[in-house]
């Protein structure tokens, strides 16, 4: 194995067990934590795939910011550590269906994914040029891909002001 | 006598810093040249910068403040410490020995944890406290690149293609560990600490990266090593001319392209270490902080990780504002002395020196001005935070780009930073309305025949 497939496991195997503990954990702060580490080791994972500038970005907006506040609302809530008993419910069923369906639909897809050898990029530097860097980033960004980059920060803004219209009331 | 101490504590000081700076540079062009693996020297040159030069700065800073709180406040300071050597029983050698007895009593004290904290929780605070903070002098170059025993040495852990996105990236995970400590600790005064922290440092992130867009603009990139990256683009002058064969000028250093830029941030960078006027997270009088729970080693990893991150924002102010490693000017004359090019490492051990003197004359301001201004209260915070550093932050990014867009040789750029400059230093020294009015006041109350009064200062009525 090279090492870049063994960093590859290494992250694959903590993504996913952290992202377990996100759903599994009894403590909605450990929950939090778990998502966390599970956006951490996602930041790995670009790495490898040679986007360093979105793992950065990753790190930065997810862990960084939207995670912090999701941890300030729920340390405000005061939760207790006993969380909601398992139910069983005709909803509840219908759910772990769709779930599995889904991932089993995803698992199809994958396999029958051609090995491309264009896209076996690893070690080939010479190849790659400057992708993944901030430069080709920012090129990408704001030409090819202006109108969806922009149309987000629209969505944004109005977020922003109905949030605003939201707590005014209040205020 | 005074002044002659002075001098020597200064040449000691520097002379210090020199040595371990050229046995950086030889250690890791000895490493290197061992050819044990790929990279041990740049490993041996990181683990000397991490582990010695900032650790141990760290830990003198920690002496320091007491010293200069002490100094300013008009108190002796730390003095009860001494060494049971026979000749220097009754010296208290500058509060020196108080270093070790800290050290000491944190480690043998009982790392207590409350029943009903949460156990992984509340061991995980004081890592991820510290953690982040230490890991983001990565980045930051403490010396040129140069050349020992044939092979490149240099001074930098990391100079990755996004730069100053690690920087921000890392420093807002520094966060977790005082909210967590907060909130694993199960206890009221802590979880206050901690929610006062998190929303403090939220604000504040917002402002510190506007703030450094002006700098990535007038330079156009985002590294701070490296020949492209921002501490090599600040050694060019911007105006200069050749005094008897040194030249002298004014060179592009961030504080003259963006003296704003460097208010703003270092404001917001403040108010992230979380020390006074920020310290609404501790505020030992109120609350005490998200700390209260943590006692021995674990208390210390949340100290020391405050005054590391002081190393460290000065190191990341010295190399994004104060040029680096860079002498202000005569740059090209100390490169073209004939034994700078015959021993290299000596040129980087000259650079690194003045690198470590810049930070440490850094570490001092913010020293001062913990000691200097009163807590701020909550809701001043996040005035300042929103209301104030936001958009004077926004409005220097258009401005600065647009002169950039217009002047791509910098120059209208920085006449544009000496007239804000000028406005700082104009509004630093008028004095404030307050002040004003009471003067006012008192030349009133004069008026009636209290004639007396004039020779008192306004602040006493």
């Amino acid at each position: 194995m090279s090492a870049e497939q063994v960093l590859f496991w290494v992250f694959a195997v903590a993504t996913v067990v952290a992202a377990g503990g996100v759903i599994l954990a009894r403590n909605p702060i450990a929950c939090a934590m778990s998502l966390v580490a599970t956006f951490f080791f996602l930041a790995g994972i670009y790495v490898l795939l040679w986007a360093h500038t979105i793992a950065a970005v990753q790190v930065l907006v997810y862990a960084g910011a939207i995670m912090v506040l999701f941890l300030f609302v729920l340390m405000l809530m005061s939760l207790s550590d006993q969380g909601p008993v398992m139910t069983f419910s005709a909803w509840r069923i219908a759910g772990v269906v769709a779930v599995v369906t889904v991932l089993a639909a995803l698992v199809l897809v994958f396999r029958r994914l051609p090995a491309q050898e264009s896209l076996a990029w690893s070690g080939d530097a010479a190849r790659l040029g400057d992708f993944g860097t901030i430069k080709h980033l920012g090129a990408v960004m704001y030409t090819q891909w202006l109108f969806p980059f922009e149309a987000v920060s629209l969505l944004l803004l109005v977020a922003i002001v109905g949030a605003v219209v939201v707590a005014k009331a209040r205020v | 006598m005074r002044i002659g101490m002075i001098f020597i504590s200064i040449s000691l000081i520097v002379g210090a810093l020199f040595t371990l700076m050229g046995a950086s540079y030889a250690l890791a062009g000895w490493l290197e040249s061992l050819e044990l693996f790929a990279g041990a020297g740049h490993l041996g040159a990181i683990l000397v910068q991490m582990l010695v030069m900032v650790m141990v700065t760290a830990t003198l800073l920690t002496l320091a403040e007491r010293k200069w709180s002490a100094l300013m406040q008009d108190r002796v300071g730390p003095n009860r410490a001494r060494l049971p050597i026979p000749g220097l029983k009754d010296n208290p050698l500058a509060g020196l020995p108080h270093i070790a007895t800290d050290v000491l009593k944190m480690l043998t004290k009982e790392a207590f944890r409350p029943k009903a904290a949460s156990k992984f929780l509340f061991n995980l605070g004081p890592i991820l406290a510290f953690a982040p903070v230490f890991a983001l002098f990565a980045i930051v170059p403490a010396g040129p690149t140069v050349e020992v025993m044939g092979k490149q040495v240099m001074m930098v852990a990391a100079n990755p293609d996004f730069g100053l996105l690690f920087l921000f990236a890392i420093a807002s995970l520094a966060v977790y560990g005082t909210s967590l400590a907060g909130w694993a600790s199960n206890n009221k005064f802590g979880l206050l600490g901690g929610v006062r922290a998190s929303s403090q440092m939220v604000s504040y992130e917002v402002a510190l990266g506007l703030s450094l867009v002006g700098m990535m603009l007038a330079f156009s990139t985002v590294k701070l090593a490296g020949p492209t990256g921002m501490t090599a683009l600040q050694a060019p002058y911007l105006w200069s001319f050749n005094l008897l064969g040194l030249d002298v000028g004014i060179p592009r250093w961030g504080i003259f392209l963006q003296p704003l830029g460097f208010l703003l941030f270092f404001a917001a960078a403040f108010a992230e270490t979380k020390r006074a006027p920020f310290d609404t997270p501790e505020g030992e009088s109120e609350i005490v902080g998200y700390f209260i729970e943590y006692s021995g080693m674990q208390f210390g990893m949340f100290m020391i990780s405050e005054f590391v991150e002081v190393v460290v924002l000065s190191g990341v102010l010295a190399a994004i504002f104060f040029g680096g490693y860079y002498l202000p000017f005569g740059n090209e004359a100390l490169m073209g002395l004939p034994v700078m090019k015959a021993h290299p490492w000596l040129l980087g051990a000259t650079l690194g020196t003045v690198f470590w003197l810049k930070v440490i004359l850094l570490c001092y301001l913010q020293l001062a001005i913990r000691w200097t201004f009163p807590r701020f209260r909550y809701d001043q915070i996040q005035t300042l935070g929103w209301k104030i550093l936001l958009p004077l932050g926004l409005a220097n990014l258009f401005i600065s780009g647009a002169l950039v867009l217009w002047d791509p040789s910098l120059h209208s750029l920085a006449l544009f930073g000496f007239v804000v400059l000028g406005v700082i230093v104009f509004l630093t020294l008028t004095p404030s309305r307050q002040v004003r009015l009471a003067k006012q006041a008192e030349e009133v109350h004069g008026g009636h025949g209290h004639g007396d009064d004039h020779s008192l200062p306004a602040n006493t009525h």
